[in-house]
């Protein structure tokens, strides 16, 4: 027992003889540990942006876009080809669409917003209030619009985040105040909370009225919508219910499914490919920090080569005054895992200071995996690196060793 | 000086040949050496440069293993033990003072005295009180903490006895350990191992110079790995005469000195 404890102390004094080749290679180590938890982090915090910005786009919606999948859809006017309130009425009904939760037309247009002399530029969207359920918006104060205003075409918004910052002050209620938009004034009924910034587009400027108010006021058309907004009951049927959108539309436009002058697109399979591709990427930099580990690896290796042939004597002289041969193999061991586990330890420190800042756009999010992952693989590493050096400098005849020039 | 004449000699060596391979030719380092020694002897072994005293004396350290032969150390048979037995013969029964290379330089004098009660297991207070005793037996009480390099000759061969002596082992054996030293630390380090031998152990040690080998008991020439002479001590004279019938080359010079 004291035994091992002294042979540890013999061994950190080993390391100690020589601080600059210890401190060399404690750093291959701790460059080797510190990417990999920066490039983790790095891939784990840009796979979660994008994670996020599938949960804000809705995880369960399709949208439904005037125009054919193949085609041109200027070239193509097929009787009956716009999307209309007949479409949406087509759409809700349970006996076609059973796995349709909610069809929201939806008008777009981009317009400044004014309040006060202070003018900001946001996206305004005419729907009604199942968008925002659709789209996952939540109202932080006031009310969301309702069927009401739809019916009554009422000049009321609920407003982002982003839009209420910039055009009103901190502190003062921008709940009643009049907004203009366009020509046209309109009443702020309620604020959303914000989403956060998906990295793809700020989804924290918009402006959300009835869309009857939009068509009358804003984009002068009184038939036809942009697009439709549907939503699944839940995301395992939403290949169900896209079937059922089309073969809806189809027979309402006395068409097939084939010649459909509409687009569907499943927004979560767009989110699933940028998912893997993300994942790629994650992986990706876990390999080339891998690397960087294994560069350490062999750094230690290197030097625990080189001591123990510079000390060879220095082992001849321990193995004629009694030590076993365990006692050789543990000094050396315990030599190496010292070095590669402060490195480590140093290593995990930089990575988590690293990682701290922006890089490249991304925030980078700290996987808890990492740091034992890495630290262990540095440990392991003096183990595997310390073992063939120290088994060598063990086996020696105590005569051989002496005789080492 | 007592002789105990005990039946197990502590030596007991029949036969031993050590021979190596350099490329195609057999090179015999010893051939053929049969040795006993018994406890409380003090042996010199002496012989031309290349004769094979350093081969014999690894053999009798369990440094080196002989190519054939049997080697019985204190009535153990060492070709049937194991690295663990053999490191626990050499840390318990044997005190080892080399020529030249004996200390770890990273080391300080009173951790190199130390080093061999490390590895037998001996507590950390008990092992400082023996070292600090053992190297003031040799004189150095002064320079505990001085490293290899801050060290003479003189001194660091003192630390080494310091280091050999202080496990209590039966057998000190020496290397040549006043090769480097001029006349006067030769004689002080000299009486340090008559004193031990006093005390009833065992010392095998190589020397070239008959004067060293005049506080010895008994003295073992070889030649060409074989031994040539084996008599107890006598005058110094008497051993450069029959170094001179070995054919060592040394002997004119030795005489002169006379
Ligand atoms: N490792 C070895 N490989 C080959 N030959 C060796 C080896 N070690 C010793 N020899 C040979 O064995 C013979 C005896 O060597 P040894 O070292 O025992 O001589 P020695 O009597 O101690 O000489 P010296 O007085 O010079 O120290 C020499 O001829 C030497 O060349
Ligand atoms: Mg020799």
């Amino acid at each position: 027992m004291s035994a091992i404890f002294g042979n540890f102390f013999m061994a950190v004094r080993g390391i100690g003889s020589n601080w600059l080749r210890t401190f060399l290679t404690m750093l291959g180590v701790l460059i080797g540990v510190a990417s990999v938890i920066v490039l983790l982090a790095i891939g784990t915090g840009s796979s979660q942006s994008i994670e996020k910005s599938i949960q804000s786009l809705g995880s369960n919606t399709l949208t439904v876009f005037s125009g054919s999948r193949s085609g041109s859809s200027s070239g193509t006017q097929i009787r009956n080809s716009t999307l209309n309130i007949a479409s949406v009425t087509a759409l809700s009904s349970s006996v076609n669409d059973p796995d349709v939760k909610s069809v929201s037309p939806v008008v777009t247009t981009s317009l400044s917003a004014t309040y006060d002399g202070t003018s900001y530029t946001t996206s305004v969207i005419g729907s009604t209030s199942s968008y925002l359920t659709a789209e996952n918006y939540t109202v932080s104060a006031g009310r969301s619009i309702s069927h009401s205003d739809v019916v009554n075409h009422a000049q009321v918004i609920d407003i982002g985040s982003s839009v209420a910052s910039a055009l009103f002050a901190t502190g003062s209620d921008p709940l009643g105040k009049q907004v203009q938009l366009g020509s046209s004034d309109f009443t702020i009924v309620g604020l959303l909370a914000s989403k956060g910034s998906s990295g793809l587009s700020n989804e924290d400027a918009v402006v959300i009225a009835p869309y009857t108010a939009v068509q009358d006021q804003l984009t002068g058309e009184s038939q036809s919508f942009s697009e439709l907004l549907v939503q699944g009951k839940s995301s395992s049927t939403l290949s169900l219910a896209e079937s059922e959108v089309e073969s809806t539309l189809a027979s309402l436009n006395d068409t097939t499914v084939s010649s459909l002058p509409f687009t569907v697109i499943d927004s979560a399979s767009l989110l699933t490919a940028a998912t893997s591709s993300s994942k790629t990427f994650t992986a990706l930099l876990g390999w080339m920090a891998a690397v960087s580990l294994l560069v350490g690896a062999i750094g230690v290796m290197n030097i625990m080569l080189v001591t123990v042939t510079e000390r060879t004597r220095e082992i001849g002289i321990r193995k004629a005054i009694g030590a076993r041969k365990v006692i050789i193999l543990t000094q050396f061991l315990i030599e190496s895992m010292v070095i590669s586990f402060l490195g480590g330890i140093c290593g995990v420190f930089a990575g988590i200071l690293v990682s701290r800042f922006k890089i490249d756009g991304v925030k980078p999010v700290l996987a808890s995996y990492s740091i034992p992952l890495a630290l262990g693989v540095a440990i392991s590493v003096g183990i595997v690196a310390g073992f063939y050096p120290a088994y060598r400098a063990a086996s020696l005849r105590p005569i051989d060793a002496l005789r080492y020039e | 000086m007592s002789h105990v004449t005990s039946p197990t000699p502590i030596i007991a060596m029949k036969d031993i040949v050590k021979s190596y391979m350099m490329g195609e030719v057999e090179v015999l380092a010893t051939r053929g050496i049969s040795l006993s020694v018994q406890k409380g002897e003090f042996v010199a072994i002496m012989g031309m440069s290349g004769s094979g005293k350093s081969t014999l004396m690894n053999i009798i350290g369990c440094l080196d293993v002989p190519t054939s032969g049997h080697y019985r150390l204190d009535g153990v048979n060492i070709r049937h033990l194991d690295d663990r037995a053999l490191s626990q013969i050499r840390n318990k029964k044997i005190g080892f003072v080399f020529q030249g290379f004996n200390l770890i330089s990273r080391m300080a004098a009173i951790q190199n005295v130390e080093l061999p009660m490390a590895y037998a297991g001996v507590r950390t207070k008990e092992r400082r009180k023996r070292a600090l005793a053992a190297l003031n037996m040799v004189g150095l009480s002064d320079r505990l903490d001085h490293f290899s390099s801050e060290l003479s000759g003189g001194q660091q061969q003192r630390v080494a006895i310091a280091r050999a002596m202080c496990t209590n082992p039966a057998l000190i054996l020496a290397d040549e350990p006043t090769g480097n030293l001029d006349s006067r630390s030769s004689a002080e380090l000299m009486t340090l191992f008559s004193g031990l031998h006093d005390q009833g152990r065992t010392i095998v040690m190589i020397t070239h110079e008959p004067d060293i080998a005049e506080y010895a008991s008994r003295v073992v020439i070889l030649r060409d790995g074989a031994i040539v002479s084996d008599k107890p001590q006598s005058s110094s004279r008497a051993v450069s005469y029959e170094l001179e019938m070995s054919g060592a080359p040394l002997l004119g010079q030795v005489r002169a000195q006379d």
